[in-house]
C-alpha cells in the first residue's frame, strides 16, 4: 500500500517521500523516508502544534542562522567554514528545510547506517531479528541488563565509550556556544555507535532559541533536571515554572556522560522516600535527588558499587561532583559543556590499554602513576609498559620560563597530533587532524617516531627529521616541535618498586 | 552492583470464549507475537516491562506468570466456553497481590501494573464480576485499559472496571493487529514517561483508526 508523495518546501522545491501505513511515531512527530532513504520528512502528531507560529519561527532560526551543519556562506551559523559544517553534519541530525505542503513539517537527513542495528546484533537470534533496522539508542549499551544480550563486538570498549562522550560534550558545547539549548537530551535523542565511538544528536526541532518563545517540552524521565521536575505542576507561563534551558541540558549531559563511562544512572540507588512508586520516583529524581556517589551523604550509595568516579581521574571526578553534588539542585554550579569537553580530552590522553586480554573494558584512564592497575579487571600494568610525557609550554614573552601543559600517556602505535606538540591547539572542530608523530615499541625500547612535526629536537638538541625517532628514556627532556609554541616534553617511565603495584 | 530499577508489570486478560474460535483467536496469537517483538526492540520496554497472560472462558487462569520479555514463551490459546470475566478479574487481583513487588528497605517496588482486557462479549459470571468490580475499584491496584471487540461486545460492563474503554468494530486480523500494536505503543510510552509528576492521568497514544474511545 506504499505510495510516493511529494512534499513542497518553503523555497518551492518538491521532494518525494514514501507513504506507509504505520509510520514510525515519536512523542511529537511521525516520519516518512525518502525513496532512497537519504532524508526523512517529518510531520507533527498534533495539528494544532503545527499551526503554532512560534514553532515556525523557531524552526526557521534553527535551519538558518543557528545551523552549525551549514557554512556561513550557505546561510548557516556565523563563522562556520565548510570544514566545520561538515564536521558537525556528522554529529547532529539537523533539520534542513521546512515542508509547507501537504502540511507543515520538516526535512532531516537520515542517520548514517552505522547508527542502525544490522543483522546479528544480539547473541539471542530472536532479539537480533527484533533489533534489525532499529536505531542504536544508548540504553542498549549502558544498561547492564541489556548489555548481556548484545554481541561483544557491538559493545565496543571503554575507549570507544570515552570517544562517544567527547563527541557528545563537543556537540552540546557547540549548541550552547550559540545560546541554543536542546531541551530534551536523553538516551533516546542521542544515537550511539560504540563500535566506532560515534554519536549523533537527534530531535533538534525543539531547541530553545535565544529570544524566541520556548517549546513546551519537559524532557525524558531520568534526564529531566530536578528543578524542572519540581515545577511541572505550575502552568506554563508561571514565573516559578522552570523550563528547559542550557542549564537543564547540562544536567542531562552529565547524566549521559556518567552512563556512558560508568554504565549506571547517577541518581538511581537504594534511597526511597515513598511507598507509592510514582511518588517515590518523583522525589528521587526531583526534590530529594541524591548522587549515588555523594562523598558525605551515603544514603543512596548502592551495595557493591565497583568502579567509581575516582577511577575517571581527578579532572572528571571533579566535574561529576560539581554536576551531581554542588549543581544537582543549583543549576549555576553545573559544569559547562566546554569544561566536560576539555576534561574528557585530557582523560583521553591518559588512556592505557589493559594487558588482560579478557578485560571487557580493554582500556582505562591511567591517571595515577602510583596505582598502575586497571580499575575494571584489577590487572596491574607491567612496569616496562609505563611511558608518559609531561608537557610544558613556554610562557608567552618570557623565553626560558615554562608552565605545565598536561600529560600524555603513551602506548604502542599511539598517534600524536598538533595538540600534543603545540600550545594553543585543541582537538576540536577546527583542529588539523593529521598525525605528526607516533609511538612505537621496538625491540624492547620505546620510540617516538617523527612523522611530520617540524623542528622536533632530540634530548641532545639535534634536529629529528621525519622518519627518525627519539628514544624514550626515563627523565629525557626534548622539544616536541619548533617555534615559540612548541612543547617541551619530559619522559616519565615506570620506576617504582614492584611491591607497590600490589598495594591496591 | 545491586539493581535498583523498577519493573513495569503488564497483564493481558484475553477472552478465549467460544465466539473467539477460529480467526479471532489466531489473530490474538499473532498479536502477542508482534507485541513481544515490538517490545523487545525497545530498550526501555525490554528493561522494565514484565508480561503475564490471563485467559478466560468458562473459567479463568493465569497461563503465563509475570515474566521478563526475554524469557517469555508464547502461550497456547484455545477458544471455547463462556465468558468468565469476573473470574479473570479475581485471578488478576490474586496475581497482582502475589507477583507485584512492594517497596521495602532493600528493593524498589514495581510500577503500578498496566492491564489490558480484550473481550468480545459480556461477563457470564455476573456475581463474581460484581465482587471483582468492587475490589478492583477500591484497591486502585492498576491502570486498566479495556477493549470491547466485535459486534457483540458490550462496553457498559467494562466502563465499570475502568475509565479507559476502547471499542473496535470487528474481530478481523487487521483490527486485532492494530490493537496489539497500540498496546505495545502504550507499554512503550509508559516505560518512558514513568517518572513524570505523580498523580497525572495515564498517558496513552491515540487509538488506531476505526477504534472508538468510549466516553
Amino acid at each position: 500500500m506504499d505510495g510516493v508523495a511529494e512534499a513542497v518546501l518553503s523555497d518551492g522545491q518538491k521532494i518525494p517521500y514514501v507513504i506507509r501505513k504505520d509510520p514510525p511515531r515519536g512523542g511529537m512527530k511521525y516520519t516518512y523516508f525518502a525513496p532512497d532513504r537519504s532524508y526523512v520528512v517529518q510531520f507533527f502528531n498534533d495539528p494544532d502544534q503545527a499551526r503554532d507560529p512560534n514553532l515556525r519561527r523557531r524552526l526557521e532560526a534553527i535551519i538558518g542562522k543557528y545551523n552549525p551543519t551549514r557554512s556561513e556562506e550557505q546561510g548557516g551559523a556565523p563563522g562556520g567554514s565548510e570544514a566545520m559544517a561538515a564536521y558537525f553534519a556528522e554529529k547532529f541530525c539537523w533539520p534542513t528545510a521546512i515542508v509547507e505542503q501537504p502540511e507543515f513539517g520538516i526535512v532531516c537527513p537520515a542517520y548514517p547506517s552505522n547508527y542502525f542495528f544490522s543483522d546479528n546484533a544480539s547473541s539471542v537470534p530472536e532479539l537480533s531479528a527484533d533489533l534489525r533496522g532499529k536505531d542504536k539508542r544508548s540504553k542498549w549499551f549502558t544498561s547492564p541488563r541489556l548489555r548481556r544480550y548484545m554481541r561483544e563486538q557491538e559493545l565496543g570498549d571503554f575507549r570507544s565509550m570515552l570517544q562517544m562522550s567527547i563527541s557528545l560534550a563537543r556537540s552540546i558545547r557547540r549548541m550552547h556556544q550559540a545560546g541554543l539549548a536542546h531541551s530534551d537530551l536523553s538516551c533516546n535523542n542521542v544515537l550511539v555507535d560504540p563500535q566506532t565511538g560515534g554519536c549523533v544528536v537527534i530531535d533538534i526541532d525543539s531547541l530553545v532559541v535565544p529570544g524566541l518563545y520556548p517549546p513546551e517540552v519537559i524532557g525524558t524521565g531520568g534526564y529531566i533536571a530536578p528543578e524542572v521536575l519540581e515545577t511541572t505542576a505550575l502552568p506554563f507561563g508561571d514565573p516559578g515554572r522552570k523550563l528547559p534551558s542550557t542549564y537543564t541540558d547540562l544536567h542531562a549531559l552529565a547524566v549521559l556522560l556518567y552512563e556512558y563511562l560508568l554504565l549506571r544512572h547517577p541518581l538511581c540507588g537504594p534511597a526511597s522516600y515513598a511507598e507509592d512508586p510514582e511518588e517515590d520516583d518523583y522525589l528521587c529524581m526531583g526534590p530529594k535527588a541524591l548522587f549515588i556517589e555523594h562523598p558525605q551523604d551515603t544514603r543512596n550509595r548502592p551495595q557493591g558499587l565497583g568502579l567509581t568516579i575516582r577511577d575517571m581521574g581527578p579532572g572528571l571526578e571533579g566535574l561529576f561532583l560539581r554536576a551531581f553534588v554542588d549543581g544537582l539542585h543549583c543549576p549555576d554550579a553545573r559544569p559547562a559543556a566546554m569544561e566536560w569537553e576539555k576534561a574528557l580530552v585530557r582523560a583521553w590522553d591518559l588512556l592505557q590499554p589493559c594487558e588482560n586480554p579478557d578485560c571487557a573494558a580493554g582500556w582505562f584512564i591511567f591517571h595515577d602513576l602510583r596505582r598502575p592497575v586497571c580499575p575494571f579487571c584489577g590487572r596491574p600494568v607491567s612496569r616496562e609498559n609505563i611511558v608518559r610525557l609531561r608537557l610544558r609550554s613556554q610562557l608567552r614573552g618570557r623565553p626560558g620560563q615554562w608552565a605545565g601543559a598536561g600529560e600524555v600517556n603513551l602506548y604502542h602505535n599511539m598517534p600524536l597530533f598538533g595538540w600534543h606538540m603545540l600550545s594553543g591547539c585543541f582537538p576540536d572542530e577546527k583542529a588539523d587532524r593529521r598525525m605528526l608523530a607516533y609511538v612505537c615499541r621496538y625491540q624492547g625500547q620505546w620510540l617516538l617516531v617523527n612523522h611530520a612535526a617540524a623542528g622536533m629536537l632530540s634530548p641532545g638538541g639535534s634536529l629529528v627529521p621525519a622518519g627518525q625517532a627519539i628514544l624514550l628514556k626515563d627523565g629525557a627532556v626534548f622539544r616536541m616541535s619548533g617555534g615559540e609554541r612548541g612543547y617541551l616534553a619530559e619522559v616519565v617511565r615506570g620506576s617504582w618498586a614492584d611491591g607497590q603495584c600490589a598495594a591496591r | 552492583m545491586a539493581d535498583y530499577s523498577r519493573r513495569l508489570p503488564v497483564y493481558l486478560l484475553l477472552d478465549c470464549s467460544g465466539s473467539m474460535m477460529g480467526e479471532p483467536i489466531e489473530a490474538v496469537r499473532q498479536g502477542i507475537k508482534a507485541l513481544l517483538s515490538e517490545l523487545r526492540g525497545d530498550p526501555q520496554a525490554l528493561e522494565t516491562a514484565y508480561l503475564s497472560v490471563i485467559t478466560f472462558d468458562s473459567q479463568a487462569r493465569q497461563i503465563i506468570p509475570l515474566t521478563e520479555l526475554m524469557q517469555f514463551k508464547e502461550p497456547e490459546l484455545r477458544a471455547g466456553g463462556a465468558t468468565a470475566l469476573g473470574a479473570a478479574l479475581e485471578v488478576l487481583l490474586e496475581c497482582v497481590n502475589s507477583e507485584v513487588r512492594k517497596s521495602t528497605e532493600t528493593q524498589k517496588g514495581d510500577w503500578r501494573p498496566l492491564v489490558f482486557i480484550l473481550t468480545d462479549g459480556s461477563p457470564t459470571d455476573t456475581a463474581a464480576f460484581e465482587r471483582a468490580v468492587q475490589n478492583i475499584k477500591s484497591a486502585k491496584i492498576a491502570n486498566i485499559v479495556a477493549c470491547a471487540a466485535g459486534s457483540n461486545a458490550r462496553t457498559e460492563h467494562l466502563k465499570r472496571i475502568t475509565d479507559n474503554v476502547l471499542m473496535m468494530n470487528t474481530l478481523s486480523a487487521g483490527d486485532m493487529a492494530q490493537f496489539f500494536a497500540w498496546v505495545s505503543g502504550s507499554i512503550k510510552m509508559s516505560s518512558k514517561s514513568l517518572d513524570a509528576k505523580p498523580g497525572m492521568p495515564l498517558r496513552l497514544p491515540p487509538p488506531p483508526q476505526g477504534f472508538v474511545i468510549v466516553p
